[in-house]
Protein backbone atom coordinates (compact mmCIF):
# COMPACT_ATOMS: atom_id res chain seq x y z
CA UNK A 1 0.00 0.00 0.00
CA UNK A 2 1.42 3.36 -0.90
CA UNK A 3 2.14 5.48 2.16
CA UNK A 4 1.12 9.46 1.90
CA UNK A 5 4.49 11.52 1.79
CA UNK A 6 4.41 15.33 2.52
CA UNK A 7 3.97 17.40 0.13
CA UNK A 8 7.33 18.99 0.19
CA UNK A 9 9.32 15.29 0.77
CA UNK A 10 7.03 14.12 -2.57
CA UNK A 11 7.87 17.22 -4.52
CA UNK A 12 11.98 17.19 -3.37
CA UNK A 13 11.75 12.97 -4.51
CA UNK A 14 10.88 14.17 -8.18
CA UNK A 15 13.98 16.53 -8.04
CA UNK A 16 16.42 14.38 -7.16
CA UNK A 17 15.19 11.53 -9.36
CA UNK A 18 15.79 14.36 -11.89
CA UNK A 19 19.14 15.83 -10.68
CA UNK A 20 20.97 13.28 -9.06
CA UNK A 21 23.41 11.96 -11.67
CA UNK A 22 24.83 15.63 -12.02
CA UNK A 23 24.74 15.82 -8.84
CA UNK A 24 26.66 13.38 -7.95
CA UNK A 25 29.24 14.32 -10.65
CA UNK A 26 29.24 17.29 -8.49
CA UNK A 27 29.42 16.14 -5.64
CA UNK A 28 32.37 14.00 -6.65
CA UNK A 29 34.11 17.26 -7.97
CA UNK A 30 34.02 19.23 -5.14
CA UNK A 31 35.02 16.49 -2.83
CA UNK A 32 38.21 16.29 -5.84
CA UNK A 33 39.22 19.81 -5.89
CA UNK A 34 40.75 20.40 -2.33
CA UNK A 35 42.67 17.59 -2.61
CA UNK A 36 44.12 17.82 -6.37
CA UNK A 37 44.67 21.95 -5.94
CA UNK A 38 47.07 20.09 -2.85
CA UNK A 39 48.78 17.43 -4.83
CA UNK A 40 49.54 19.93 -7.53
CA UNK A 41 51.35 22.41 -5.16
CA UNK A 42 52.81 19.75 -2.88
CA UNK A 43 56.08 20.75 -4.85
CA UNK A 44 56.41 24.30 -4.61
CA UNK A 45 59.81 25.70 -3.58
CA UNK A 46 58.43 27.93 -1.37
CA UNK A 47 55.19 29.86 0.54
CA UNK A 48 54.58 32.01 -3.00
CA UNK A 49 54.58 29.09 -5.27
CA UNK A 50 52.32 27.14 -3.03
CA UNK A 51 50.19 29.98 -2.68
CA UNK A 52 50.16 30.63 -6.20
CA UNK A 53 49.29 26.91 -6.75
CA UNK A 54 46.34 26.90 -4.94
CA UNK A 55 44.94 30.17 -6.27
CA UNK A 56 45.18 28.76 -9.63
CA UNK A 57 42.48 26.23 -9.04
CA UNK A 58 40.39 29.31 -7.74
CA UNK A 59 38.44 29.79 -10.47
CA UNK A 60 37.66 26.39 -10.31
CA UNK A 61 35.16 26.68 -7.79
CA UNK A 62 33.57 29.44 -8.71
CA UNK A 63 32.55 27.61 -11.76
CA UNK A 64 31.32 24.65 -10.13
CA UNK A 65 29.04 27.04 -8.12
CA UNK A 66 28.04 28.35 -11.02
CA UNK A 67 27.22 25.28 -13.05
CA UNK A 68 25.41 23.99 -9.66
CA UNK A 69 23.30 26.52 -9.28
CA UNK A 70 22.43 26.56 -13.27
CA UNK A 71 21.77 22.85 -13.12
CA UNK A 72 20.08 22.92 -10.56
CA UNK A 73 17.92 25.50 -11.52
CA UNK A 74 16.73 24.52 -14.16
CA UNK A 75 16.13 20.38 -13.59
CA UNK A 76 13.47 22.57 -11.01
CA UNK A 77 11.57 23.19 -13.49
CA UNK A 78 12.49 21.35 -16.67
CA UNK A 79 9.38 18.66 -16.62
CA UNK A 80 7.00 21.07 -15.57
CA UNK A 81 7.44 23.41 -18.31
CA UNK A 82 7.61 20.77 -20.87
CA UNK A 83 4.22 19.33 -19.62
CA UNK A 84 3.18 22.99 -20.09
CA UNK A 85 2.81 23.42 -15.94
CA UNK A 86 -0.82 21.05 -16.27
CA UNK A 87 0.28 18.72 -13.67
CA UNK A 88 1.48 21.54 -11.29
CA UNK A 89 -1.79 23.46 -12.07
CA UNK A 90 -3.72 20.95 -11.25
CA UNK A 91 -2.29 20.08 -7.86
CA UNK A 92 -4.44 21.73 -4.98
CA UNK A 93 -1.24 23.99 -3.51
CA UNK A 94 -1.00 28.00 -4.07
CA UNK A 95 1.75 28.47 -6.67
CA UNK A 96 3.65 30.47 -4.26
CA UNK A 97 3.62 27.62 -2.36
CA UNK A 98 4.33 25.46 -4.95
CA UNK A 99 7.76 27.51 -6.06
CA UNK A 100 8.88 28.28 -2.60
CA UNK A 101 8.25 24.15 -1.56
CA UNK A 102 10.40 23.52 -5.56
CA UNK A 103 13.38 26.37 -4.52
CA UNK A 104 13.82 24.73 -0.84
CA UNK A 105 13.79 21.51 -2.38
CA UNK A 106 16.99 22.61 -4.74
CA UNK A 107 18.26 24.04 -1.85
CA UNK A 108 18.40 20.54 -0.07
CA UNK A 109 20.21 19.12 -3.38
CA UNK A 110 22.70 21.99 -3.35
CA UNK A 111 24.10 20.84 -0.34
CA UNK A 112 25.37 18.05 -1.10
CA UNK A 113 27.87 19.17 -3.24
CA UNK A 114 28.65 22.11 -0.44
CA UNK A 115 28.98 19.16 2.28
CA UNK A 116 31.26 16.99 0.40
CA UNK A 117 33.63 20.23 -0.73
CA UNK A 118 33.30 21.15 3.63
CA UNK A 119 34.77 17.26 4.14
CA UNK A 120 37.52 17.23 1.30
CA UNK A 121 38.60 20.79 2.23
CA UNK A 122 38.74 19.73 6.07
CA UNK A 123 40.28 16.94 4.86
CA UNK A 124 43.43 19.14 3.45
CA UNK A 125 43.16 21.43 6.21
CA UNK A 126 44.61 18.69 8.47
CA UNK A 127 47.02 17.31 6.27
CA UNK A 128 50.89 17.41 6.78
CA UNK A 129 51.13 19.08 3.20
CA UNK A 130 50.36 22.38 4.01
CA UNK A 131 53.55 24.30 4.13
CA UNK A 132 53.76 25.34 8.70
CA UNK A 133 53.65 29.05 8.02
CA UNK A 134 50.28 28.78 5.96
CA UNK A 135 46.84 28.69 7.01
CA UNK A 136 43.97 26.92 5.31
CA UNK A 137 40.20 28.19 5.60
CA UNK A 138 37.89 25.23 5.07
CA UNK A 139 35.25 26.85 6.82
CA UNK A 140 35.56 30.51 4.74
CA UNK A 141 35.66 28.25 1.21
CA UNK A 142 33.00 25.88 1.60
CA UNK A 143 30.75 29.47 2.76
CA UNK A 144 32.05 31.04 -0.27
CA UNK A 145 31.17 27.90 -2.54
CA UNK A 146 27.34 27.55 -1.04
CA UNK A 147 27.01 31.19 -0.89
CA UNK A 148 27.57 31.09 -4.37
CA UNK A 149 26.21 28.35 -5.43
CA UNK A 150 22.89 29.77 -3.54
CA UNK A 151 22.84 32.93 -5.54
CA UNK A 152 23.33 31.21 -8.96
CA UNK A 153 20.50 28.79 -8.13
CA UNK A 154 18.45 31.85 -7.28
CA UNK A 155 18.95 33.67 -10.65
CA UNK A 156 18.28 30.34 -12.78
CA UNK A 157 15.77 29.26 -11.21
CA UNK A 158 13.91 32.30 -11.33
CA UNK A 159 14.56 32.58 -14.65
CA UNK A 160 13.81 28.95 -15.75
CA UNK A 161 10.27 29.81 -13.52
CA UNK A 162 9.60 32.14 -15.69
CA UNK A 163 7.30 32.13 -19.56
CA UNK A 164 10.04 30.92 -22.25
CA UNK A 165 8.99 34.65 -23.64
CA UNK A 166 10.86 36.05 -20.36
CA UNK A 167 13.41 33.80 -20.78
CA UNK A 168 13.42 35.34 -24.37
CA UNK A 169 13.38 38.97 -23.25
CA UNK A 170 16.40 38.59 -20.82
CA UNK A 171 18.58 36.65 -23.58
CA UNK A 172 17.18 39.54 -25.75
CA UNK A 173 18.68 42.12 -23.49
CA UNK A 174 21.77 40.52 -23.22
CA UNK A 175 22.74 39.92 -26.68
CA UNK A 176 21.58 43.55 -26.68
CA UNK A 177 24.23 44.74 -24.50
CA UNK A 178 26.63 42.96 -26.56
CA UNK A 179 25.65 44.31 -29.84
CA UNK A 180 25.75 47.76 -28.44
CA UNK A 181 29.34 47.55 -27.01
CA UNK A 182 30.54 46.03 -30.49
CA UNK A 183 28.98 49.07 -32.33
CA UNK A 184 30.45 51.62 -29.61
CA UNK A 185 33.64 50.24 -30.02
CA UNK A 186 33.61 50.17 -34.33
CA UNK A 187 32.58 53.43 -33.99
CA UNK A 188 35.59 54.52 -31.54
CA UNK A 189 33.54 55.32 -28.81
CA UNK A 190 35.71 55.04 -25.21
CA UNK A 191 32.60 53.90 -23.34
CA UNK A 192 32.88 50.58 -22.69
CA UNK A 193 29.51 49.06 -21.92
CA UNK A 194 30.21 45.34 -21.04
CA UNK A 195 32.57 46.52 -18.53
CA UNK A 196 30.17 48.41 -16.33
CA UNK A 197 27.62 45.94 -16.33
CA UNK A 198 30.46 43.79 -15.13
CA UNK A 199 31.84 45.69 -12.76
CA UNK A 200 28.12 46.48 -11.57
CA UNK A 201 27.32 42.88 -11.40
CA UNK A 202 30.74 41.65 -9.99
CA UNK A 203 32.02 44.39 -7.75
CA UNK A 204 30.61 44.33 -4.62
CA UNK A 205 27.96 44.96 -4.08
CA UNK A 206 26.62 43.82 -7.22
CA UNK A 207 24.57 40.69 -7.27
CA UNK A 208 27.63 38.11 -8.55
CA UNK A 209 30.15 39.62 -6.14
CA UNK A 210 30.58 36.26 -4.37
CA UNK A 211 31.72 35.43 -8.08
CA UNK A 212 34.75 37.51 -7.59
CA UNK A 213 37.64 37.89 -4.87
CA UNK A 214 39.78 35.29 -3.94
CA UNK A 215 38.47 31.53 -3.57
CA UNK A 216 41.44 30.40 -1.19
CA UNK A 217 41.69 27.59 0.54
CA UNK A 218 45.42 28.14 2.06
CA UNK A 219 46.57 31.50 2.15
CA UNK A 220 49.06 33.50 4.81
CA UNK B 1 -31.75 22.32 -8.51
CA UNK B 2 -28.06 23.05 -7.09
CA UNK B 3 -25.17 23.50 -9.92
CA UNK B 4 -21.58 21.53 -9.31
CA UNK B 5 -20.39 24.47 -11.99
CA UNK B 6 -22.16 27.47 -13.17
CA UNK B 7 -21.10 30.08 -15.65
CA UNK B 8 -22.42 33.24 -17.10
CA UNK B 9 -21.40 35.14 -19.66
CA UNK B 10 -17.64 33.88 -19.79
CA UNK B 11 -15.33 35.47 -22.52
CA UNK B 12 -12.19 34.28 -23.42
CA UNK B 13 -10.25 35.12 -26.78
CA UNK B 14 -6.99 33.74 -27.04
CA UNK B 15 -6.16 35.33 -30.15
CA UNK B 16 -7.33 35.71 -33.58
CA UNK B 17 -9.50 33.13 -35.20
CA UNK B 18 -11.57 31.39 -32.03
CA UNK B 19 -12.90 32.70 -28.91
CA UNK B 20 -15.34 31.31 -26.20
CA UNK B 21 -18.21 33.65 -26.04
CA UNK B 22 -21.10 34.30 -23.85
CA UNK B 23 -20.80 30.78 -22.45
CA UNK B 24 -23.62 30.06 -20.27
CA UNK B 25 -22.91 26.23 -18.42
CA UNK B 26 -25.17 24.73 -15.77
CA UNK B 27 -23.60 21.51 -14.40
CA UNK B 28 -26.09 19.98 -12.46
CA UNK B 29 -24.36 18.38 -8.76
CA UNK B 30 -24.87 14.70 -9.40
CA UNK B 31 -25.50 14.75 -12.79
CA UNK B 32 -23.09 12.96 -15.63
CA UNK B 33 -22.88 15.54 -17.94
CA UNK B 34 -21.71 15.29 -21.58
CA UNK B 35 -19.82 17.56 -23.32
CA UNK B 36 -20.00 16.89 -27.03
CA UNK B 37 -18.74 19.12 -29.52
CA UNK B 38 -16.31 18.81 -32.77
CA UNK B 39 -12.46 18.92 -32.98
CA UNK B 40 -11.78 22.56 -31.90
CA UNK B 41 -14.81 23.28 -30.53
CA UNK B 42 -13.65 24.96 -27.47
CA UNK B 43 -14.08 22.24 -24.82
CA UNK B 44 -10.75 21.53 -23.72
CA UNK B 45 -10.64 25.57 -23.30
CA UNK B 46 -13.74 25.40 -21.68
CA UNK B 47 -12.68 22.66 -19.18
CA UNK B 48 -8.87 24.85 -18.71
CA UNK B 49 -10.88 27.97 -18.02
CA UNK B 50 -13.14 26.17 -15.69
CA UNK B 51 -10.28 24.52 -13.47
CA UNK B 52 -8.69 27.98 -13.34
CA UNK B 53 -6.09 26.62 -15.33
CA UNK B 54 -6.70 29.47 -17.92
CA UNK B 55 -6.88 32.77 -16.69
CA UNK B 56 -11.44 33.84 -18.03
CA UNK B 57 -11.15 37.63 -18.75
CA UNK B 58 -14.62 38.37 -18.32
CA UNK B 59 -17.97 36.34 -16.91
CA UNK B 60 -18.40 34.32 -13.98
CA UNK B 61 -17.43 30.79 -13.02
CA UNK B 62 -18.41 28.61 -10.24
CA UNK B 63 -17.16 25.48 -9.36
CA UNK B 64 -17.94 23.51 -5.85
CA UNK B 65 -19.58 26.58 -4.66
CA UNK B 66 -16.02 28.62 -5.24
CA UNK B 67 -15.82 31.53 -7.81
CA UNK B 68 -13.01 30.68 -10.09
CA UNK B 69 -10.25 31.34 -10.59
CA UNK B 70 -9.95 32.39 -6.48
CA UNK B 71 -11.07 28.95 -5.21
CA UNK B 72 -8.78 27.13 -7.64
CA UNK B 73 -7.02 25.51 -4.75
CA UNK B 74 -10.07 24.10 -2.56
CA UNK B 75 -11.59 23.40 -5.95
CA UNK B 76 -8.76 20.91 -6.96
CA UNK B 77 -8.65 19.36 -4.06
CA UNK B 78 -12.44 18.17 -4.31
CA UNK B 79 -11.97 17.59 -7.96
CA UNK B 80 -10.44 15.11 -9.59
CA UNK B 81 -8.81 16.13 -13.20
CA UNK B 82 -8.10 13.56 -16.44
CA UNK B 83 -6.77 16.36 -19.04
CA UNK B 84 -6.74 16.10 -22.76
CA UNK B 85 -3.43 15.22 -23.41
CA UNK B 86 -0.77 13.11 -20.67
CA UNK B 87 0.29 15.54 -17.99
CA UNK B 88 2.37 13.17 -16.15
CA UNK B 89 6.24 13.19 -15.50
CA UNK B 90 7.80 10.70 -17.93
CA UNK B 91 10.79 10.20 -15.58
CA UNK B 92 9.05 8.54 -12.57
CA UNK B 93 7.61 5.23 -12.42
CA UNK B 94 3.50 4.48 -11.81
CA UNK B 95 4.43 3.59 -7.92
CA UNK B 96 6.49 7.06 -7.42
CA UNK B 97 3.48 8.97 -9.79
CA UNK B 98 1.13 7.89 -6.99
CA UNK B 99 2.96 8.61 -4.17
CA UNK B 100 3.29 12.32 -5.29
CA UNK B 101 0.04 12.19 -6.23
CA UNK B 102 -1.09 10.84 -2.70
CA UNK B 103 0.91 13.53 -0.89
CA UNK B 104 -1.42 16.29 -2.42
CA UNK B 105 -5.01 14.73 -1.67
CA UNK B 106 -6.20 14.52 1.56
CA UNK B 107 -8.90 12.07 0.95
CA UNK B 108 -6.27 10.17 -0.98
CA UNK B 109 -7.56 6.18 -1.08
CA UNK B 110 -4.31 3.86 -0.80
CA UNK B 111 -5.99 0.77 -0.50
CA UNK B 112 -8.38 1.51 -3.81
CA UNK B 113 -5.55 3.48 -5.36
CA UNK B 114 -3.70 -0.54 -5.36
CA UNK B 115 -7.06 -1.97 -6.05
CA UNK B 116 -7.47 0.05 -9.05
CA UNK B 117 -3.63 -0.63 -9.90
CA UNK B 118 -4.26 -4.46 -9.92
CA UNK B 119 -7.60 -4.25 -11.99
CA UNK B 120 -6.10 -1.78 -14.45
CA UNK B 121 -3.06 -4.48 -14.73
CA UNK B 122 -0.47 -1.54 -14.06
CA UNK B 123 3.22 -2.25 -13.15
CA UNK B 124 4.00 -0.32 -10.53
CA UNK B 125 8.04 0.07 -11.31
CA UNK B 126 7.33 0.99 -14.95
CA UNK B 127 8.19 4.55 -15.80
CA UNK B 128 5.48 6.69 -17.11
CA UNK B 129 7.08 7.14 -20.20
CA UNK B 130 7.14 3.60 -21.32
CA UNK B 131 3.38 3.22 -21.11
CA UNK B 132 1.10 2.83 -23.61
CA UNK B 133 -1.61 5.42 -24.43
CA UNK B 134 -4.04 2.81 -22.81
CA UNK B 135 -2.08 2.47 -19.93
CA UNK B 136 -1.40 6.16 -19.44
CA UNK B 137 -5.08 6.41 -19.62
CA UNK B 138 -5.84 3.90 -16.66
CA UNK B 139 -2.98 5.83 -14.66
CA UNK B 140 -4.88 9.13 -14.82
CA UNK B 141 -7.98 7.90 -14.26
CA UNK B 142 -6.56 5.51 -11.55
CA UNK B 143 -5.05 9.46 -10.10
CA UNK B 144 -8.61 11.47 -10.53
CA UNK B 145 -10.68 8.21 -8.46
CA UNK B 146 -8.22 7.55 -5.69
CA UNK B 147 -8.40 11.01 -4.34
CA UNK B 148 -12.17 10.29 -4.04
CA UNK B 149 -13.46 13.91 -5.77
CA UNK B 150 -16.73 15.16 -5.58
CA UNK B 151 -16.50 15.96 -9.27
CA UNK B 152 -14.67 14.24 -12.02
CA UNK B 153 -13.69 16.47 -15.16
CA UNK B 154 -12.26 14.52 -17.81
CA UNK B 155 -11.33 16.01 -21.07
CA UNK B 156 -11.71 12.96 -23.73
CA UNK B 157 -10.46 10.61 -21.33
CA UNK B 158 -11.03 7.50 -23.88
CA UNK B 159 -9.66 9.00 -26.43
CA UNK B 160 -7.55 6.98 -28.23
CA UNK B 161 -8.14 3.99 -26.41
CA UNK B 162 -9.22 0.50 -27.49
CA UNK B 163 -12.51 -0.98 -26.64
CA UNK B 164 -11.44 -2.92 -24.21
CA UNK B 165 -9.21 -0.06 -22.26
CA UNK B 166 -11.86 2.12 -22.84
CA UNK B 167 -14.89 -0.17 -21.14
CA UNK B 168 -12.23 -1.05 -18.13
CA UNK B 169 -12.08 2.75 -17.51
CA UNK B 170 -15.39 3.40 -17.78
CA UNK B 171 -16.36 0.80 -15.84
CA UNK B 172 -14.38 1.97 -13.23
CA UNK B 173 -15.65 5.60 -13.32
CA UNK B 174 -19.19 4.46 -13.36
CA UNK B 175 -18.25 2.56 -10.20
CA UNK B 176 -17.49 5.49 -8.28
CA UNK B 177 -19.75 7.64 -9.92
CA UNK B 178 -23.02 5.07 -8.64
CA UNK B 179 -21.12 4.59 -4.51
CA UNK B 180 -20.25 8.47 -4.32
CA UNK B 181 -22.87 10.56 -5.58
CA UNK B 182 -20.29 12.51 -7.08
CA UNK B 183 -20.53 15.19 -10.38
CA UNK B 184 -18.95 13.89 -13.62
CA UNK B 185 -18.43 16.69 -16.32
CA UNK B 186 -16.84 14.31 -19.18
CA UNK B 187 -16.18 16.05 -22.65
CA UNK B 188 -15.67 13.93 -26.08
CA UNK B 189 -16.47 13.80 -29.51
CA UNK B 190 -17.05 10.41 -29.62
CA UNK B 191 -20.93 10.61 -29.05
CA UNK B 192 -22.58 7.15 -28.15
CA UNK B 193 -20.38 7.46 -25.77
CA UNK B 194 -21.82 9.64 -23.81
CA UNK B 195 -25.34 8.47 -25.17
CA UNK B 196 -24.84 5.52 -23.34
CA UNK B 197 -23.38 7.10 -19.81
CA UNK B 198 -24.59 10.37 -19.09
CA UNK B 199 -28.03 11.78 -18.47
CA UNK B 200 -27.40 15.43 -19.52
CA UNK B 201 -25.54 16.57 -22.72
CA UNK B 202 -24.19 19.84 -23.79
CA UNK B 203 -23.20 20.38 -27.31
CA UNK B 204 -20.87 23.38 -28.42
CA UNK B 205 -19.69 24.39 -31.37
CA UNK B 206 -17.08 27.66 -32.69
CA UNK B 207 -16.77 28.28 -28.60
CA UNK B 208 -20.77 29.00 -28.39
CA UNK B 209 -23.37 27.07 -26.35
CA UNK B 210 -25.39 25.42 -29.38
CA UNK B 211 -27.42 23.31 -27.01
CA UNK B 212 -27.53 21.97 -22.95
CA UNK B 213 -30.61 20.10 -21.61
CA UNK B 214 -31.20 16.25 -20.04
CA UNK B 215 -29.75 13.53 -22.39
CA UNK B 216 -33.50 11.95 -22.71
CA UNK B 217 -34.93 15.18 -23.65
CA UNK B 218 -32.65 15.82 -26.13
CA UNK B 219 -33.16 12.53 -27.82
CA UNK B 220 -36.81 12.51 -27.61
CA UNK B 221 -37.12 16.04 -29.04
CA UNK B 222 -35.08 15.62 -32.03
CA UNK B 223 -36.75 14.11 -34.87
CA UNK B 224 -36.89 13.23 -38.55
CA UNK B 225 -41.13 14.15 -39.83
CA UNK B 226 -42.02 12.52 -43.47
CA UNK B 227 -44.25 15.32 -44.45
CA UNK B 228 -46.81 15.48 -47.36
CA UNK B 229 -48.49 18.58 -48.68
CA UNK B 230 -46.09 20.77 -47.48
CA UNK B 231 -47.39 24.10 -49.66
CA UNK B 232 -50.22 23.96 -47.45
CA UNK B 233 -48.92 24.53 -44.07
CA UNK B 234 -48.24 28.46 -43.62
CA UNK B 235 -48.43 28.31 -39.70
CA UNK B 236 -45.41 29.12 -37.81
CA UNK B 237 -44.62 25.34 -36.43
CA UNK B 238 -44.50 25.41 -32.41
CA UNK B 239 -41.04 22.82 -32.87
CA UNK B 240 -37.73 24.18 -34.52
CA UNK B 241 -37.27 23.56 -37.77
CA UNK B 242 -33.58 22.73 -38.01
CA UNK B 243 -33.17 21.27 -41.53
CA UNK B 244 -36.19 20.74 -44.79
CA UNK B 245 -35.18 18.47 -48.07
CA UNK B 246 -37.20 16.99 -50.56
CA UNK B 247 -38.33 13.42 -50.22
CA UNK B 248 -40.83 11.52 -52.46
CA UNK B 249 -43.14 14.16 -53.38
CA UNK B 250 -43.10 15.66 -49.83
CA UNK B 251 -40.40 16.71 -47.43
CA UNK B 252 -38.42 15.69 -44.76
CA UNK B 253 -37.96 18.09 -41.85
CA UNK B 254 -35.74 17.92 -39.30
CA UNK B 255 -36.98 19.61 -36.00
CA UNK B 256 -36.38 20.02 -32.55
CA UNK B 257 -38.44 20.41 -29.39
CA UNK B 258 -41.18 17.62 -30.82
CA UNK B 259 -43.95 16.14 -28.77
CA UNK B 260 -46.32 13.77 -29.64
CA UNK B 261 -49.10 16.45 -29.11
CA UNK B 262 -47.67 18.72 -31.41
CA UNK B 263 -49.23 16.67 -34.28
CA UNK B 264 -52.46 18.70 -34.04
CA UNK B 265 -50.22 21.52 -35.73
CA UNK B 266 -50.39 19.68 -39.07
CA UNK B 267 -54.38 18.83 -38.54
CA UNK B 268 -54.73 22.55 -38.08
CA UNK B 269 -52.19 24.09 -40.74
CA UNK B 270 -53.60 21.69 -43.66
CA UNK B 271 -50.16 19.12 -43.66
CA UNK B 272 -50.26 15.55 -43.91
CA UNK B 273 -47.75 14.18 -41.34
CA UNK B 274 -46.92 10.47 -42.62
CA UNK B 275 -44.61 9.45 -39.94
CA UNK B 276 -42.33 11.09 -36.98
CA UNK B 277 -38.48 9.25 -37.38
CA UNK B 278 -36.40 9.04 -33.98
CA UNK B 279 -32.91 9.80 -34.29
CA UNK B 280 -30.17 8.61 -32.18
CA UNK B 281 -27.65 10.77 -30.62
CA UNK B 282 -25.47 11.21 -33.14
CA UNK B 283 -27.73 11.70 -35.75
CA UNK B 284 -29.08 14.17 -33.70
CA UNK B 285 -25.64 16.33 -32.75
CA UNK B 286 -25.03 16.18 -36.48
CA UNK B 287 -27.71 17.62 -37.46
CA UNK B 288 -27.91 20.31 -34.78
CA UNK B 289 -24.71 21.52 -35.55
CA UNK B 290 -25.64 21.61 -39.49
CA UNK B 291 -28.05 24.06 -38.60
CA UNK B 292 -25.99 25.84 -36.13
CA UNK B 293 -23.67 26.68 -38.42
CA UNK B 294 -25.93 27.16 -41.02
CA UNK B 295 -27.75 30.01 -38.66
CA UNK B 296 -24.11 31.39 -37.94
Amino acid sequence: MTTRPSRWRALFETQWKWTRGVLLLIAVTTFALPLLSLRSSAGARDDSSFISSIQAWAVGYAFVAAGLGLLVGIFSWSYDHRLRHVYALSLPVERWRYSLMRFTGGLALISLPVATLFVSAEIVAHSSLVPPMLHAYPVALTLRFAFAALVAYSVFFAISSATARTAGYILATIGLLFVLDIVLRSAGSRIDVLGHVTDILFAAPGLLAVFGGRWMLIDV
Amino acid sequence: MTFAIETSGLQFRPGRGFEISNLNMHVPSGALYGFLGPNGAGKTTTIRLLLGLTPKQSGSITVLGRSMPGGSVDVMARTGYVPERPHLYPTLSVDETLRLHSAFHVRWDSAWADELKRQFSLVGERRVASLSKGETGKLMMLLALAQQPELLVLDEPTDGLDPVVRRDVLEALLGYVSSHSATVLISSHLVHELERICDWIAVMDRGRMVAELPMQEFKDGIKRLVIADVARTTKEPPFTVLARKQSNGGEQWLVRGWTNGMRDYFAHSGGTLREVIDLDLEEGFVELLRSFRGAA
